[in-house]
């Protein structure tokens, strides 16, 4: 596959002018009260305190990735106006939210993520034809990730997080170009087969493989 | 006790935000219901957590923090409260049981589209379109009255069905409330509502479908196709 390889998953990108360094072993913690990294130490507080220069150095860091994460070295997902909006955006609404940041639930680059998924979709769909459409559903209320409160599911999850993460790291290339494509370039299964020449089937059982291999310890079979 | 899920694939794409809005639609009902996929779906979350963190940094123009903090100066709003959503009381209040206990989504869309116009399609069948905001499926809610039957149809498009309220068969099993449905194309099906009540379901169909029994034409729910 050009230019994707299992490497890049090894990398992690360069801390962009950080005073502070990540722990690389927060996957190791078990407890639901700490999180041991200090991304979502520095969410909480600016959450808790809106602590502006904890909110910056947020910004400094996550700000570069939510661009990268839209560029990828193939395609480009968003014109670069588009990205830098959406940079806009995302960190906006992250200041705004982040009173109900919990880092028992989620880590501040997976809660991140997902406000950033949103705020995709949103942008793209005010560019489509329903832009103002009379009605009251919004990106929010269907992509909604209040639900599960509970400690003990959030212990689960932190297992299930550990094993993502290990998982991620060790699959093959092709498993992971096609994860990649799909999350990072935004494309459905059958784009992604339109675009590598691969027959459906093929797209969809390295997206099952490589999902097998991240929930391993899932009861439900995949 | 839900027996019938969304697939990783559709499960993945939903995370993603690459699957189509009405299907994301019944997904996110379905989630509400179901906490075995609510905890897949956290993990396919945290996946996109970790290629956040594993993307190649690009470098955002000079002025974009200032700019940002100056908007959040001149943003005069309170920061969003902690917790959920705000939990908005329902604004309809029906005396109809099927409505009473619906999945948060399900219920805004209810609230959406109330009054709730049915249409009788067949002795057995109702339908009612849910506007919900894009144009490329038809959403609806079907409601079988109890042990009706419904004419043998099938597909052009796909169709995805979440169980509501009651329960209903077809050749292939039973389906209760939480049991979410994807029907391809060319699966030729007659659901069947149980005898102890009725069924309702909400169905988001990708293109119009064709009925194979004889008359079907006329108990074709879906001969006029709209998307809303």
């Amino acid at each position: 596959m050009p230019g994707i390889t299992v490497q890049s998953f090894n990398s992690y990108p360069q801390m962009v002018n950080m005073a502070l360094t990540v722990q690389s072993d927060r996957n190791t913690v078990q407890a639901p009260e700490n999180r041991n990294d200090d991304w979502s130490a520095l969410l909480t507080r600016v959450g808790a305190e809106r602590d502006r220069a904890a909110f910056e150095r947020l910004f400094r860091h996550f700000a570069p990735l939510i661009k990268g994460f839209h560029h990828s070295r193939n395609t480009q997902v968003l014109c670069a106006e588009a990205a830098d909006e959406l940079v806009q955006e995302v960190m906006f609404r992250v200041w705004r939210r982040a009173p109900s940041f919990d880092s028992r639930k989620a880590s501040a680059s997976t809660w991140i993520y997902t406000i950033m998924r949103n705020c995709r979709i949103d942008l793209l769909r005010r560019n489509s034809r329903h832009q103002g459409a009379d009605n009251d559903i919004d990106v929010d209320d269907i992509w909604d990730e209040s639900a599960d409160d509970q400690p003990l599911v959030f212990l689960q999850q932190r297992r299930n997080e550990r094993d993502v993460t290990e998982g991620l790291r060790s699959l093959p290339a092709d498993q992971s170009h096609v994860l990649k494509k799909a999350y990072m370039e935004g494309k459905s299964h059958s784009e992604i087969s339109a675009e590598l020449g691969l027959p459906l089937g093929t797209v969809k059982s390295r997206v099952r493989l490589a999902l097998k291999k991240l929930q391993a310890s899932l009861g439900k079979p995949v | 006790m839900i027996r019938h899920h969304p697939d990783n694939d559709i499960l993945l794409e939903y995370s993603a935000g690459t699957l189509p809005w009405a299907v994301s639609l019944a997904v996110s009902a379905h989630l509400q219901l179901c906490p075995q996929c609510r905890q897949q779906h956290q993990q396919h979350n945290h996946l996109g957590g970790e290629l956040l963190d594993d993307s190649d940094p690009q470098q955002v123009s000079s002025d974009a923090l200032q700019h940002l903090m100056a908007r959040i100066d001149s943003s005069d709003e309170r920061p969003e409260p902690a917790g959920k959503p705000q939990e908005q009381p329902p604004k309809v209040r029906c005396s109809d049981p099927a409505l009473r206990r619906l999945p948060r989504i399900v219920r805004k869309l209810v609230d959406d589209n109330w009054p709730l116009r049915w249409n009788r399609v067949s002795p057995a069948l109702k339908m009612s379109r849910l506007q919900s905001g894009q144009d490329h499926y038809e959403v609806a809610f079907h409601r079988i009255c109890r042990g009706g039957k419904t004419a043998e149809h099938d597909h052009r498009g796909q169709e995805v069905v979440l169980v509501l309220y009651g329960s209903f068969s077809d050749a292939d099993g039973v389906y209760a409330p939480g049991d979410f449905l994807v029907r391809e194309p060319g699966e030729v099906h007659r659901p069947i509502a149980t005898q102890d009540r009725e069924c309702l379901c909400l169905s988001v169909v990708e293109a119009p479908v064709a009925v194979t029994g004889l008359l079907g034409w006329l108990v074709n729910p879906f001969l006029s196709f709209k998307p809303g």
